[in-house]
């Protein structure tokens, strides 16, 4: 009995959820059916879902700011799904090719997010985020230039398609991994020294954290995990280009980490899954001349929600009217790698630790605690 | 011959980049934010001189109106939409810039479609100079790019706002406890990052007469580039990134192998500048504090 | 509290899903077409972004022609429906905007508007084997599946066309190219317009890309000395450089251009008589047109939607829903619910079975007639656009 106690359920509800909705479409699949287009919208979703998530790792947990995602996934998508179409003529387009190519095409985002994650040793914030930019494009550029036989040139790869009804089943069991790992990751102690450079990197560096090393982890294990997307995008799709890569959809994925709540993982599932689902409907619903108004009504929603959500000025009536409050055991506090008191918090204001007032004299402490130290923000 | 050629014409886009970057440097240097509505705030210039070139038929007119136009767009998007957000995460400000982007482009193609607008305005044409052909508006916006960048430079090191925009950038708690009020302060950097806007967006049209609702984002994120391997938040360095940037693009367009990778070439020397020297080219060191 | 929202907040989320997916649930390769009472022609095309225009055009084209056969009475007394979808040029969305078409009970399409997507799209309708006509993706891969037909004359044609004329006129002597190197259009010009080149005729290739379509001056001052420049893009970056080279080219040099020229005289705000150049371009559709068919398009169009869309993609949209209907008209397709399976094949049937698309307004007013490859066999015109100047 008192294991089943110390058996901490709400850890694992995500993967439940993820597992029962992906059992029951499944099922649903064998005996009614699903139509074509909520098979495409799913593949979508669980494409979403892997990205935001593996780029809620940089972005929320080390806390640095990536524009690049979407590179990643082309590098993925690209070399994945070059050796799919090799694979092709001998193994056909079954699982094992599959397997195969995903585990190329991580590989070889996890490459580059080495490459991509040295700059980020140096560079921080804003730097860093136009030096992903700026890597997304050269990817970009440099695939879409390439001749016709060996990637495809500007028309893009052709990449032989994985049988259409039972792929979404394996992109279920792709972002059940992508969770295992990066919420193992994030519950180990790799992932406190990864909160801790957020938080605080000249601290954590003193505290004897290895500073160079989690950085590099976290940008591999989130490119990683880009470029399975990547290869899963791949298999969805008949053509790869890399001309869909470009760094509007590294925004996209941003849009979704931030909406979804900035370090929380759950938040990324949900939102990624949603925004899909949305700009899919909203796409069907809004034709003709009306498409325009999707792409007005997105950014203006945008707009009220970030500033509804991050205003300092709007905290009280947050607090007040919060919609999410009863779900907030659930949805936000099951990740003990962040500090529970801190972490409705530093979506809206870095949480910095004062060092500088702990080690002097004359500042109380417990008094200091509360006010973060704002000159750092410009690092 | 040719490689001056090639060198002039990299000034002359460069220009371009460097009026952008003198903007964005700005605003970043001072609200410490990363304004990615920029680009599109240099649309919005196009489309209003565009507007009231038609209107009016004086090219005079229109820019002024243009520049006042996106002064206020630039405010009111300030006001409305960041200035709620001061104190907020970078990333939060970031998104909002990014959502005020979005919403730019689609209201300009709700009210103008997307067909490309052309836009003639101050054709000056082309001067021999030592058997260099030369077009004027070259000559026109390096002028116009110099005589910005060091009047912004003796407006932030000569004036009262200046010295109170100096002040701001450093720490905001303290400049409002001395008294200075930072929101003005900010509304001011806006201000005069818009209306720089808008006169990229006029040397754009000179260089370029295609108008779409697209036309500042990929320009801005280049002008960012340059401001970032310039140093950001350094007034001349902007400029000199602006310049460099322009003349690697023209040096890597005039070879054939390469000619196709120019964008990819152009950020890797951003990665290259920025591993070498992490603050850019003239940006200053800051030593970080515990 | 605690435990009580858990369970919840778990029992809406799964409810929520169940009923997002319930409500989508059916056959798996359902016969979608069986409550159709109009034929459905499906698009997919740029409706938003930068490429609007043209994907505006194809849908304002092709609904034109369905009111007008509408009007006239439809097939057989069955009317026809115009399904557009936007898919801002983004191969991410053709999938999703394929299959809801499909749903919506899509008989026969127009394909995607760009080549990108379309490339997507010949993958897709192939697997279901829907047909296609598209009217303005000209990549040469677009029709190689046999469910696949173009309206458009392919790329590498294009490329081919230019070269035999370049050998003919301009032996031993060196001549300029700019084109767009990650754009699948020119770039696909280009290629073939090189294979196809004589080892007589020198070149110099010049190139930009998409995120430089500001300035060209680099590229002009390679051209400078070039009395003949090849270019395979689209008319906006080739007003621009027009723009730009002037008094740098000289005045007797020939801009020759493929269908991608198409209105650039009518370009708001450029001025095709400040060029000193001559400007040429090898088409299927005279935007000039004052007779014939093409004229009454071009007036019919303007009245109805202005000319700021009015292009060659658009004709050639109105010429693609006019070929189907002829096409189905000659196979006396009866039965409002055939299934997009069935009328596939009459209407390859048809097109390889030497079908000839009378009175179209683009191909010069000649028959229009497909090669079992799925391109176009039409008259191409070579229009000089503006004379140089004396």
């Amino acid at each position: 009995m008192s294991k089943l106690k110390g058996f901490k359920w709400k850890y694992y509800i995500n993967y439940a959820v993820v597992f029962v909705v992906g059992l029951i479409l499944t099922l649903m699949s064998f005996t009614v059916g699903l139509e074509q287009s909520t098979i495409y919208l799913l593949e979508k979703m669980l494409i979403a879902i892997i990205l935001a998530v593996s780029l809620n790792l940089v972005v929320g947990f080390l806390g640095e700011l990536s524009l690049g995602h979407a590179g990643f996934m082309c590098v993925g998508a690209y070399l994945g799904g070059k050796i799919s179409l090799i694979l092709a003529d001998k193994l056909g387009t079954g699982p094992l090719s599959l397997i195969i190519s995903l585990t190329v095409g991580g590989l070889c985002a996890a490459i580059c997010g080495v490459i991509i994650g040295l700059p980020a040793l140096r560079l921080k914030g804003d730097y860093l985020a136009i030096v992903t930019l700026g890597f997304g494009e050269i990817v970009k550029s440099i695939f879409q230039n390439t001749s016709k036989e060996s990637f495809g040139g500007a028309l893009g790869l052709d990449t032989p398609r994985y049988d259409k009804y039972t792929l979404f089943i394996f992109g279920f069991a792709l972002v059940l991994l992508t969770l295992a790992v990066v919420q193992n990751l994030m519950r180990s102690k790799h992932g406190r020294a990864i909160t801790s450079i957020r938080d605080n990197e000249i601290a954590a560096r003193a505290t004897g954290i290895n500073v160079t090393k989690y950085k590099l982890m976290a940008f591999t294990v989130s490119a990683f995990f880009a470029g399975i997307a990547g290869v899963l995008y791949s298999f969805s799709n008949f053509k790869v280009n890399s001309y869909t890569f470009g760094y509007n959809y590294s925004i996209e994925i941003l849009v979704m980490v931030v909406l979804g709540g900035i370090g929380s993982i759950n938040g990324s599932i949900i939102s990624a899954a949603l925004i899909t689902f949305l700009n899919t409907k909203l796409a069907t619903i809004l034709t003709g001349d009306k498409a325009v108004l999707q792409n007005l009504f997105y950014a203006v929603i945008l707009i009220i929600i970030v500033i509804y959500n991050n205003s300092p000025a709007l905290k009280g009536f947050r607090e007040k009217y919060d919609l999410k409050k009863m779900f907030s055991r659930v949805v936000k506090h099951n990740d003990p790698s962040v500090i529970r008191d801190d972490q409705g918090k530093w979506a809206r204001i870095p949480t910095k630790i004062p060092m500088d007032e702990i080690l002097s004299t004359d500042v109380q402490p417990n008094q200091s605690t509360l006010k973060p130290d704002k000159s750092k923000e410009d690092k | 011959m040719d490689f001056i050629t090639t060198l002039i014409n990299g000034l002359s886009i460069g220009g371009i980049y460097a009026m952008i970057a003198l903007g964005y440097t700005m605003v970043y240097g001072i609200a410490k934010m990363l304004n990615f509505a920029h680009g599109d705030i240099i649309m919005v210039g196009g489309y209003t001189i565009y507007v009231f070139l038609n209107m009016t038929g004086h090219p005079a007119i229109a820019i002024i109106t243009a520049i006042i136009f996106c002064l206020i767009l630039g405010v009111t998007i300030e006001k409305v939409a960041y200035k709620p957000l001061r104190g907020a995460s970078p990333l939060a400000v970031l998104i909002t810039a990014i959502g005020v982007s979005y919403l730019l482009q689609s209201l300009a193609q709700i009210i103008f479609g997307s067909a490309p607008k052309m836009v003639t305005i101050f054709n000056f044409g082309t001067k021999n100079i030592g058997g260099l052909r030369i077009q004027i508006s070259t000559i026109v916006t390096l002028i116009a790019t110099i005589i910005v960048m060091i009047a912004l430079s003796l407006f932030v090191k000569f004036t009262k706002m200046g010295r109170a925009m100096i002040a701001t950038s450093e720490d905001k708690d303290a400049t409002q406890l001395m008294g200075i009020n930072v929101n003005g302060v900010i509304t001011v950097t806006f201000a005069i990052g818009s209306s720089l806007a808008a006169i990229a967006g006029l040397f754009y049209l000179m260089k370029s007469p295609s108008l779409t609702n697209t036309l500042g984002s990929m320009p801005g994120i280049k002008a960012f580039t340059a401001a970032v391997i310039g140093g950001i938040g350094s007034i001349p360095g902007a400029m000199l990134g602006g310049f460099l940037l322009g003349i690697v693009e023209c040096i890597s367009y005039s070879i054939p192998v390469i000619a196709p990778y120019t964008d990819a070439i152009e950020f890797l020397i951003l990665i290259v500048i920025l591993l070498v020297r992490p603050t850019g080219i003239l940006g200053k060191k800051r030593r970080e504090k515990v | 509290m605690s435990k009580f929202s858990k369970v919840l907040c778990l029992t809406l989320a799964l409810a929520m899903v169940c009923v997002c997916f319930a409500g989508c649930g059916g056959a798996k390769a359902g016969n979608y077409t069986a409550k159709n009472t109009e034929f459905v022609i499906g698009m997919s095309g740029p409706l938003t972004g930068p490429a609007a225009i043209y994907g505006i055009g194809v849908k304002n084209g092709a609904q034109l022609a369905v009111d007008e056969i509408n009007e006239q009475g439809g097939l057989n007394g069955i009317k026809f429906k115009l399904e557009a979808t936007d898919d801002m040029h983004d191969t991410k969305k053709v999938s999703t905007n394929y299959s809801s078409l499909l749903e919506k009970g899509m008989q026969v399409s127009l394909g995607c508007v760009t080549s990108a997507p379309c490339a997507e799209w010949t993958d897709l309708s192939h697997e279901d084997n829907v047909f296609f006509l598209t009217p303005s993706a000209s990549n040469d891969d677009i029709p190689k599946y046999e469910n696949g037909y173009q309206m458009c004359f392919a790329d590498g044609n294009q490329g081919i066309v230019a070269a035999e004329y370049v050998n003919d006129n301009f032996k031993g002597q060196t001549i300029g190219i700019f084109y767009k190197s990650d754009d699948n259009y020119s770039a696909g010009i280009y290629n073939k317009f090189k294979d196809s080149l004589s080892k007589d005729v020198k070149t110099i290739d010049t190139v930009f890309t998409a995120a430089n379509e500001t300035s060209f001056d680099e590229q002009i001052n390679k051209l400078k000395d070039c009395k003949f420049i090849f270019m395979p893009i689209y008319y906006t970056p080739a007003s621009i450089f027009m723009t730009q080279a002037k008094g740098i080219i000289a005045d007797d040099a020939v801009y020759y251009g493929c269908d991608g020229f198409d209105g650039i005289d009518k370009a708001e705000g450029f001025d095709i008589t400040s060029i000193p150049q001559e400007v040429s371009m090898l088409s299927h559709f005279d935007s000039n047109a004052t007779e014939g068919v093409a004229a009454d398009f071009i007036k019919k169009y303007t009245d109805a939607f202005g000319t700021e869309t009015l292009n060659q993609f658009a004709a050639s949209a109105y010429d693609c829903v006019y070929a189907l209907y002829g096409a189905m008209k000659k196979a006396d397709v009866k039965d409002v619910t055939i299934s997009a399976s069935d009328l596939s094949d009459i209407l390859q049937k048809e097109f390889t079975g030497g079908y000839a698309f009378e009175n179209g307004v683009t191909g010069g007013g000649e028959p229009i007639t497909w090669e079992s490859t799925g391109y176009v066999n039409k008259k191409a015109i070579k229009f000089i656009i503006k004379e140089m100047d004396k």
